[in-house]
């Protein structure tokens, strides 16, 4: 039974392949084969007397319809589905040459739509959806994402977690100065324990990457280069394995240089030396190092287990510390898929962003059907024939269906072209921090997406026409095809219906982007504490070879400060540890004399800066009780500092802040006393709040540290930086001077990331609102033409020009009123998803949502001039002769 | 075309072709007439309907087709009845004899 089953399914095969591939061939046959019997029916019929002519009508009447049976015959072969598309290609083809501008028209609309959605999905995918670039990336985590481990907390988790396969850890990219090889340079250096390559899956393309024993002090001057740097700066010299580098007065050997496609981790890292496991340095080890972890699991074990067994780990961590640790300290620990910490920053903007030009794709296919509504109706008198000649109506759905999935195929062969090309220019507008950026490109996936895409949008805005029509032809079939005022009045109302969708979908584009404009523009007026016109910041390194003496570092910066305040148009100069909203972090905690902390209490977290005598007055943070630094707080005077207000009001709320005493965790009987209070400033965005801050004068700063020059300056951060290098370089020529930037551009990149949603967002409403125009265009347009007769008997009877605009604004202002109160309801609801993307702005702005019924308004009014303009001119003579 | 005639139940004409063919090889017009004589012209099969029937039955590989002279050594499509045609036959006339005998039963009793 089975095998006849098979030998069934195997005829059926051949017979299909062979009246695919014989097509011609088959049909050949099937007319010799019809017209032999209808011969031969003739001959039986003349035989019985009747004439030769009668004889083959009466035996082409006794056979029934010629072409029903072929047709049927066909169908029985079983291809006709790919026959009959490919004749319907053929028609629609034919008809699309016929109307260049309708072809065009759609076309560039959908690639439009298309298009977007193709560029963003590429982002999507590249960012979000594709499984991180390293050894089998499912059993990668992210342990205590956000928080840096102490060297002596690595290595205890390291020999504790038995969950892990392998876990290691990375910290960077700070700066560095590579000196002796040409001129010095700032690179971006990472350290990384020994392990991390290997547990990427990541090898040297030259090389080696770290044995275990280069963290060993001592085996530990060793480094790994970026393929970029390797090619870059050092030329890709394959002789570069073995040769000596000097990165902060260090010399260290060049043992590996890494994959060009080696995703490096963290991502701007531009070249690895090894973390050096010493417990003897005791900052170091316990204090000032802080590493990312990241753990391979062992098969089979999840992040949830992983984490639980850390939560007992860290327990047993905490004691380890010399003194008493907060006891919260590790219960923020949690385990996490490495994608998911690598991707989850950047995917609110991208699901918003894809739902934003998802829309737009909409508009475009409203506009499209539109478009199909048109020319469908022009093609009623065609349609209607070949339902009287007794098509079947599924049948004309399907070849208009056909037609409609041409044109979004046809759309999407551009839309992936324009993809292409715009890709590079989204990519550049997407905010620079977003992770994975370089790995963005049009892949597979995409292009099937795009395929997937392209037909459905084929099948959306072509289905609600096909059927109209249909249903409208086969009304009109028996009466006078054409126009008929039934079909006429029901397409009108279709196209009417697209246009309120339209305008409604703009509006919810519209009052996004509004929205988002003015969190942007509430973003600008946000006061950030100090005046950054006029103030230049640039990075001056240590010279490595004073990189370990504090002494040494005083009088670095004290000649570079009198050098710089010698520099033209420079009127006033200081240095610091961190530049405010620089995106450097310097937090730490300090001891109050007032209120000595609790065994296991946690500290409040301050935002510390080493600063010297003039920063206040350069940076224009007002001084407001007490004094500002002076060089005479050096060693050897009374140990001071500043308070910002916010750190006075939180860390004494009931007592005057000048007088106060406090001091160092981990320095016994150290007291620094507060001498004065300045104003609070923002430090890590404009959006976010005040942090309590502490400053120390840099005359006292027991650690040597790399600071910044910020001088205050009539000249462009252009010349001046000309004039900074010398004067830094006529202290010490082996000193790379980092990026020379103005402040105000500094504070200006903080809003960067909103300033890409907000232009790309601005985008997409925008071409939402041009379709939108271009869809109101349309109907009323198409109102004038129709009402011409109308218009021309109005004018013969007086009506002035105003009462015809009037007529004409009522059509399309009816049409944007619905479709502005429908938007409006959209997006009272969708606003509420941009909550996050929104600053100082309520998702319900008052403003915001008065304005977008406006703008549209007026949308409407340029989109009606032109068809207006040519109601007006009507000649009432002419108008009255035509048919109408 | 006066006479009165029956329509055939859906799915029938297959197998009365089935039959026809069992006597030999035929072409399209001789299984029509044939059915048309032996049927005693009580059953009206429009000539047109036989053709998509004899394709679909060729596809299922139930019968096969060879263009051959006719009697008046004109190229005409023989079909011919496959071993699985035959089966094919057999079956579907039994359950045919057992369906009309049920339901003449059915009518007799009731």
């Amino acid at each position: 039974m089975l095998s006849d089953r098979l030998r069934e399914a195997a005829s059926d095969l051949r017979y299909r392949f062979r009246a695919l591939v014989h097509r011609d061939a088959m049909e050949h046959e099937l007319d010799d084969e019809l017209r032999f019997h209808i011969d031969r029916e003739a001959a039986k019929l003349s035989r019985a007397g009747a004439p030769p002519d009668l004889a083959l009508r009466q035996a082409r009447l006794a056979f029934g319809g010629l072409d029903r049976a072929k047709e049927a015959s066909r169908d029985a072969r079983g291809v006709s589905f790919v026959e009959t598309t490919l004749q319907d290609l053929t028609v629609a083809i034919r008809g699309l040459r016929r109307q260049p501008a309708f072809l065009l028209a759609t076309v560039a609309t959908l690639a439009l739509g298309i298009g977007a959605n193709t560029a963003m999905f590429s982002v999507v995918n590249s960012v979000l959806l594709k499984p991180l670039a390293y050894h089998d990336p499912d059993r990668l985590v992210v342990v205590w994402p956000g928080h840096g481990a102490a060297k002596a907390v690595y290595q205890q988790f390291q020999a504790q977690c038995h969950s892990c396969e392998q876990l290691e850890g990375v910290q960077g990219a700070w700066p560095m100065s590579l000196t002796g090889a040409g001129a010095p340079q700032r690179l971006l250096v990472s350290q990384a324990t020994t392990g991390l390559f290997d547990l990427l899956g990541a090898h040297a393309l030259l090389g080696r990457t770290f044995h275990p024993g280069e963290q060993v002090p001592g085996h530990d001057r060793v480094a790994v280069l970026s393929y970029a740097l390797w090619a870059g700066r050092f030329g890709a010299d394959s002789g570069i394995i073995g040769r000596p580098i000097t990165l902060d007065g260090v010399q260290r050997t060049v043992i590996g240089v890494m994959d060009p496609g080696f995703a490096a981790l963290p991502r701007n890292t531009e070249l690895y030396v090894p973390a050096t496991m010493n417990s003897a340095d005791y900052a170091d080890y316990w204090w000032v190092s802080s590493l990312s972890l990241y753990a391979r699991l062992r098969p089979g074990v999840t992040a949830a287990a992983a984490q639980a067994e850390f939560m007992g780990i860290v327990d047993r961590v905490r004691p380890t510390f010399s003194h008493r640790m907060p006891d919260a300290w590790g219960k923020d620990l949690i385990v996490a898929p490495m994608q998911e910490a690598v991707v989850s920053r950047a995917r609110p903007t991208l699901v918003l962003l894809v739902g934003a030009v998802a829309l737009v794709l909409l508009v475009a296919c409203v506009n499209v059907a539109n478009l199909v509504v048109g020319r469908t109706a022009n093609r009623e008198h065609e349609l209607a024939l070949r339902t009287a000649l007794g098509a079947a109506p599924s049948r004309l759905v399907r070849q208009l269906l056909t037609e409609s999935m041409l044109l979004g195929v046809l759309g999407g062969v551009a839309g992936v072209a324009l993809a292409a090309v715009g890709l590079r220019a989204l990519v550049a507008v997407l905010p620079a921090n977003t992770p994975r950026i370089g790995e963005i490109r049009v892949d597979g996936r995409v292009l099937v997406f795009t395929a997937t895409l392209a037909i459905l949008t084929g099948v959306a805005f072509g289905l609600l026409p096909a059927l109209g029509a249909v249903r409208a032809s086969l009304r009109d079939a028996l009466g006078a095809a054409g126009r008929t005022a039934g079909g006429a009045m029901a397409r009108r109302r279709a196209s009417e219906l697209l246009v309120v969708a339209q305008i409604a979908l703009a509006v919810i584009l519209v009052t996004a982007s509004g929205l988002v404009i003015k969190s942007f523009l509430r973003l600008q007026d946000v006061d950030p504490g100090f005046h950054p016109e006029h103030v230049i910041a640039a990075e001056v390194p240590l010279p490595s070879f004073t990189a370990d003496s504090v002494p040494r570092e005083k009088v670095f910066y004290a000649s570079v400060l009198d050098h710089a305040r010698t520099v033209p148009g420079v009127s006033g100069a200081a240095v610091a540890l961190v530049v405010p909203l620089g995106g450097a972090e310097s937090d730490g905690v300090m001891d109050l004399e007032s209120r000595p902390v609790q065994p296991g209490e946690s500290r409040t977290n301050l935002q510390m800066n080493t600063v010297s005598a003039d920063y206040f007055s350069v940076m224009g943070i007002p001084v407001l009780r007490g004094r500002p630094f002076t060089d005479a707080d050096r060693d050897g005077a009374p140990l001071v500092a500043i308070v910002d207000a916010t750190a006075a009001k939180t860390l004494w709320p009931n007592a005057e802040a000048l007088g106060q005493r406090i001091k160092y965790v981990y320095l016994k009987d150290t007291w620094i006393t507060v001498v004065g209070v300045v104003g609070a400033i923002k430090y890590d965005s404009l959006s976010g709040g005040e942090q309590p801050s502490v400053y120390l004068p840099i005359g006292q700063s027991t650690y040597a540290e790399t600071m910044n020059l910020v001088l205050r300056s009539t000249a462009d951060a252009g010349t001046e930086a000309a004039r900074i290098r010398a004067a830094v370089a006529a202290v010490n020529p082996d000193v790379p001077v980092g990026q020379v930037r103005r402040l105000t551009d500094i504070v200006g990149d903080t809003a960067l990331a909103r300033r890409s949603v907000m232009l790309l967002l601005s985008m997409f409403a925008a071409v939402a609102l041009l379709l939108g125009a271009v869809g109101i265009y349309g109907v009323v347009a198409y109102a004038v033409t129709r009402r011409t007769r109308e218009i021309g008997v109005r004018l013969a009877l007086g009506a002035v020009a105003s009462d015809i605009v009037r007529m004409v604004a009522g059509e399309s202002s009816r049409l944007v009123a619905g479709g502005v109160a429908i938007g409006l309801a959209g997006a009272f609801a969708a606003t509420r998803l941009l909550s996050r993307f929104l600053f100082g702005v309520a998702p319900h702005d008052p403003w915001v949502f008065a304005i977008v019924p406006i703008v549209l308004a007026l949308t409407a009014v340029l989109a009606s001039v032109m068809p207006t303009a040519r109601a007006v001119r009507v000649d009432p003579v002419e108008a009255i002769r035509s048919e109408g | 075309m006066t006479e009165p005639s029956l329509d055939l139940p859906q799915g029938t004409l297959d197998l009365l072709i089935l039959k026809a063919l069992s006597l030999g090889p035929q072409h399209g017009w001789a299984v029509s007439e044939r059915l048309h004589h032996v049927s005693l012209e009580t059953l009206s099969i429009p000539q047109g309907s036989l053709y998509p029937a004899l394709h679909r039955l060729e596809r299922r590989g139930w019968i096969t087709a060879q263009w051959g002279a006719s009697d008046n050594n004109r190229r005409a499509k023989y079909y011919e009845l496959t071993r699985t045609g035959r089966a094919q036959l057999r079956t579907e006339a039994e359950a045919w004899a057992k369906l009309t005998a049920a339901v003449a039963l059915v009518l007799k009793m009731a």
